[in-house]
């Protein structure tokens, strides 16, 4: 990109969320993992004995699984993996109130616009600092409904059958290495269960900050909608920028019973050293809905494909997935449905857009089983290349076994239409806002399934990042 | 079962082996003797591929029960079967003709004019000792190397019935040019290998027929097809895949296409038992053009399986790729392809298609169309479908007076027929509407 001023003004090239706080954590295991740190962790959570026996299982799972060969750039991991903190506890205890949470935790998450949020729009807010949640609270009306939102460890602590019952039975540790790790030392994350009927109509959401370099964030989430309740869960991620790699492998688990619908949002802001593998995955059972809303902006690599697995008899699975590459940035990102039953339908929609070196990959699996009669699935993946150092692939997989499914996948790529840009330079616009407004009307199916201030942050970010790139 | 003191390796073909090689070589000239056994070398290297690699995900290499065949034997005499010469001889237009009957070339024909005018129709052995000069640069390396894969090394290795045509600069052949290759027995493995050079400005359309009777027990073909289109030159490649019941077949083929040079290929695969394709069009010129279609037909438990790949090397090409596959009974269809524009490939076009029809509750298809795309200036995408006959067209049909099975029929043809009218051969668009009808009925 050439030298622009006004570019440089913006401070563009600075990752808006790459400050960073003092170290103040009140534990921390020590650097690398092993047996022994796992151990800790277990005993400084103070968990049941199965729960200890299903890490250092999951721990062996995770080191005799090789190094995926696929996907993202994984050289240099392994190193990375060697020099990381599995624990830091930033806090003595969660809080409930904002007010308790010590200062400088605060100041950050003010800074990144958090608790006012919450006051205006969410239903419950979580917040996550390293490796703990430091701060989750629930409103009054819907904790009367009897839905729980508590951090992962306080759902374990308090609803103990509930929580066992259901916990990796989505994602076991052995579905892939980093579910394996995330297994053996998972930390933070949510626990959320929502009653029969109950609708919960505003969002419940989630934050995540990493604040010391090397550490690695495993959270954990358990997410069950029983039978004809809704809910949608926003989480947000990011993180200061360090010289070193950090990294970050969620796991979450969604439970979607019989007519429910959940929405899972996530958007994605980690700084550019950060490599995100995570997986997500959602049990859909009969009539059911889930609908992933998957935006990843931020990370060095991500490698995440939100998956809705349809098992119960006219189930539907959304998956709405975008993606910005920039320089020094690979999104490896797309989405899997699964139909294990009959009338099942899905959608995928994919939207990339890569620029400067960056690279979006799309990888998707549609899998219709023997007998999952009269499956429907669509998938449409739509790549904009900036410039010409972008680079962008799509590697959808798709596996029919049963003839009376419909199932129809389309890409495109392509670079801004100079008819368009003409278009609407003919009616004023300079060339970069044509250009701006291009992007948007890609990303706007997308943008429109974000709340408002999610979507003016997503247009905001994209505008930024495509100021002067054209030409 | 394999005898158990053979090496397994290289895939346990029975006979496969360094002094099969050096038997091959033996009249070869030193250039191409060092090519073998250098082939031999990477096969010997290269392990067997299994369902862990991407690129064989869905095919078992079990599915070729390489231990129940052994290399055939080069130029063992034995009658040609009446069947052969008649698929041979048979009232084609052709401007020349090629007969391989297991491991050897048994005919060649070529019209005196075209030889007149520098046209090289050969057997491959031949051509290598007589025009080394146009041989020794293409065979086996920038098209189908033995680095392409283990099969392609175990071809570079032990290659023995080759066709080789040679299409000198600005020379127009109006008929195409036929090979039938037919198998006369189970149990056996033959190698066939295809070198065909059109130089600038020159037009050949090359027509493979591989055919045989149904054998009970395994039989093995495992070739490699190298073609190089120079500047402007118009080549059709075809290969019409009939083989009988128990055949395996392999085929690694490439295409390279220069600076406006139109380079199609048709892939049909109506027989043999298990079919896995290789199929690369790479573009290098300026202005390059490929279309690349395919068409497959499966019933049984046949499995086929295709990998293609439309390589964007050079700035204002275009390739656009259309497979089209139907598959009844248990039968079993995968196709695999990636567009890949490389970083300099500005203004490129390319497509991919691939629709499949599931005709049976137990049919299976698997669909992976991919692209990767590091230039900017270009225009590319890939659709992939599954599903079942349109009932409305059938009901269509069936409210005109057709019987059900007939209506089926007639949408089936008409599915393949948008692969068809795009082939520019009219002669061999009625060879295959043929047998297309024949394996219909």
């Amino acid at each position: 990109m050439p030298y622009d001023p006004t570019v440089a003004q913006l401070g563009l090239d600075e990752y808006k969320y790459g400050f960073r706080d003092p170290e103040h954590a009140v534990f921390k295991a020590p650097k690398g993992l092993s047996e022994e740190v796992v151990r800790q962790i277990s005993a400084a959570k103070g968990e049941p004995e199965w729960m200890l026996k299903f890490r250092l299982k999951a721990l062996k799972i995770f080191q005799s699984k090789p190094m995926p060969t696929w996907g993202g750039d994984l050289s240099d991991l392994e190193a990375t993996l060697n020099d990381l903190y599995y624990y830091v506890k930033p806090t003595e205890r969660m809080e409930r109130s904002w007010d308790q949470v010590p200062e400088t935790i605060k100041r950050t998450f003010e800074r990144l616009g958090i608790p006012e949020a919450e006051r205006k729009i969410l239903a419950g807010l979580g917040a996550q600092y390293e490796s703990e949640m430091v701060y989750h609270s629930l409103k009054g009306e819907w904790e009367k409904q009897g839905v729980i939102f508590e951090s992962i460890e306080d759902g374990l602590r308090k609803y103990p059958d509930l929580f066992r019952e259901y916990f990796a039975t989505v994602v076991p540790p052995g579905d892939n290495k980093f579910a394996a790790l995330n297994s053996a030392v998972w930390s933070g994350g949510s626990f959320v269960y929502i009653p029969k009927g109950v609708k919960v109509e505003v969002p419940l959401q989630a934050y995540f900050r990493v604040n010391i370099e090397r550490l690695g964030q495993f959270e954990r989430t358990l997410i069950i909608a029983d039978e004809g309740s809704e809910a949608h869960y926003i989480e947000g991620c990011t993180a200061p920028t360090y010289s070193t790699d950090s990294f970050h492998s969620g796991v979450i688990e969604i439970i979607v019973k019989r007519g429910a619908r959940f929405r899972y949002t996530t958007i994605q802001n980690w700084s550019h050293n950060m490599y995100n593998l995570v997986t997500q995955r959602a049990l859909v059972h009969e009539d059911a809905t889930m609908e992933w809303v998957d935006g990843n902006l931020g990370s060095k690599l991500t490698m995440k494909y939100p998956s809705c697995y349809l098992v119960g008899k006219g189930a539907h699975g959304e998956i709405l997935s975008i993606a910005y590459a920039g320089p020094g940035q690979h999104q490896d990102t797309g989405g899997k449905v699964v139909h294990a039953a009959p009338y099942t339908t899905s959608q995928i929609i994919s939207k990339s857009i890569s620029k400067g070196g960056g690279r979006a990959s799309y990888r998707g699996l549609c899998k219709v089983y023997e007998g999952a009669h009269h499956a429907k699935s669509n998938v449409e993946c739509d790549a904009l290349l900036l410039d010409e150092e972008a680079r962008t692939d799509t590697y959808p997989y798709i596996e029919i076994e049963d003839n009376s499914a419909q199932v129809g996948h389309e890409a495109s790529v392509s670079k801004i239409g100079e008819e368009q840009l003409f278009y609407l330079m003919s009616r004023g616009l300079s060339e970069d806002e044509a250009a701006a407004m291009v992007v948007r009307g890609f990303i706007e199916p997308v943008a429109k399934q974000l709340p408002l201030e999610y979507a003016v942050e997503l247009n905001r970010l994209i505008e930024l990042e495509m100021e002067g790139s054209v030409g | 079962m394999a005898d158990p003191t053979v090496t397994v390796e290289p895939g346990a073909i029975r006979g496969a082996d360094r002094e099969a090689v050096e038997a091959r070589a033996s009249k070869d000239p030193a250039w191409l003797r060092e090519r073998r056994l250098g082939a031999w070398r990477v096969c010997e290297e290269t392990p067997m591929p299994t369902t862990k690699l991407e690129e064989w995900r869905y095919t078992d290499v079990g599915l070729f029960r390489l231990g129940e065949v052994e290399v055939a034997a080069p130029g063992a005499d034995g009658a040609v079967p009446a069947e052969a010469l008649a698929r041979f001889g048979r009232e084609r237009a052709a401007a020349g003709r090629v007969l391989q009957v297991d491991a050897r070339v048994v005919e060649i024909e070529l019209d005196e004019e075209l030889r007149r005018k520098g046209v090289i129709l050969a057997d491959l052995a031949t051509a290598a000792r007589e025009h080394a000069e146009l041989v020794e640069p293409h065979l086996a390396t920038r098209a189908v190397p033995a680095e392409y894969g283990k099969f392609a090394a175990l071809n570079g290795a032990l290659w023995d019935a080759g066709v080789f045509l040679y299409v000198p600069r600005g020379v127009r052949i109006e008929q195409p040019v036929r090979v039938t290759r037919w198998l006369t027995r189970a149990g056996i493995a033959v190698f066939p290998r295809t070198l065909v050079i059109a130089e600038a400005g020159s037009h050949v359309a090359f027509v493979e027929d591989f055919a045989s009777p149904d054998f009970e027990a395994p039989a093995l073909s495992c070739g490699a097809v190298e073609v190089y289109a120079s500047d402007g030159a118009d080549v059709q490649y075809v290969a019409l895949q009939q083989w009988g019941k128990g055949v395996r077949h392999l085929s690694m083929q490439q295409t390279i296409a220069g600076r406006d040079a139109n380079l199609d290929t048709l892939v049909v695969n109506l027989g043999a038992s298990v079919a896995r394709v290789d199929l690369g069009a790479r573009l290098e010129g300026p202005g390059a053009r490929s279309d690349m279609l395919g068409l497959y037909f499966g019933h049984g438990d046949q499995h086929f399986d295709h990998n293609t790949r439309q390589d964007h090397v050079a700035a204002h090409a275009n390739s656009d790729l259309l497979y089209k596959g139907a598959l009844y009974d248990r039968a079993h269809g995968v196709f695999r392809g990636i567009i890949k524009v490389h970083p300099k490939a500005q203004r490129t076009d390319a497509y991919q298609t691939n629709r499949n029809l599931l005709l049976s509750p137990d049919a299976r298809a698997e669909s992976l169309p991919n692209l990767e795309i590091e230039a900017d200036d270009v225009r590319c995408s890939h659709g992939a479908s599954v599903g079942q006959l349109d009932q409305e067209e059938l009901f269509y049909l069936m409210t005109r007076g057709l019987r059900r099975h007939d209506a089926e029929r007639l949408v089936i043809f008409g599915f393949f027929g948008e692969v068809l009218e795009r082939l520019p051969l009219p002669g061999v668009v009625e060879e295959l509407r043929a047998a297309i009808e024949a394996k219909i009925a």
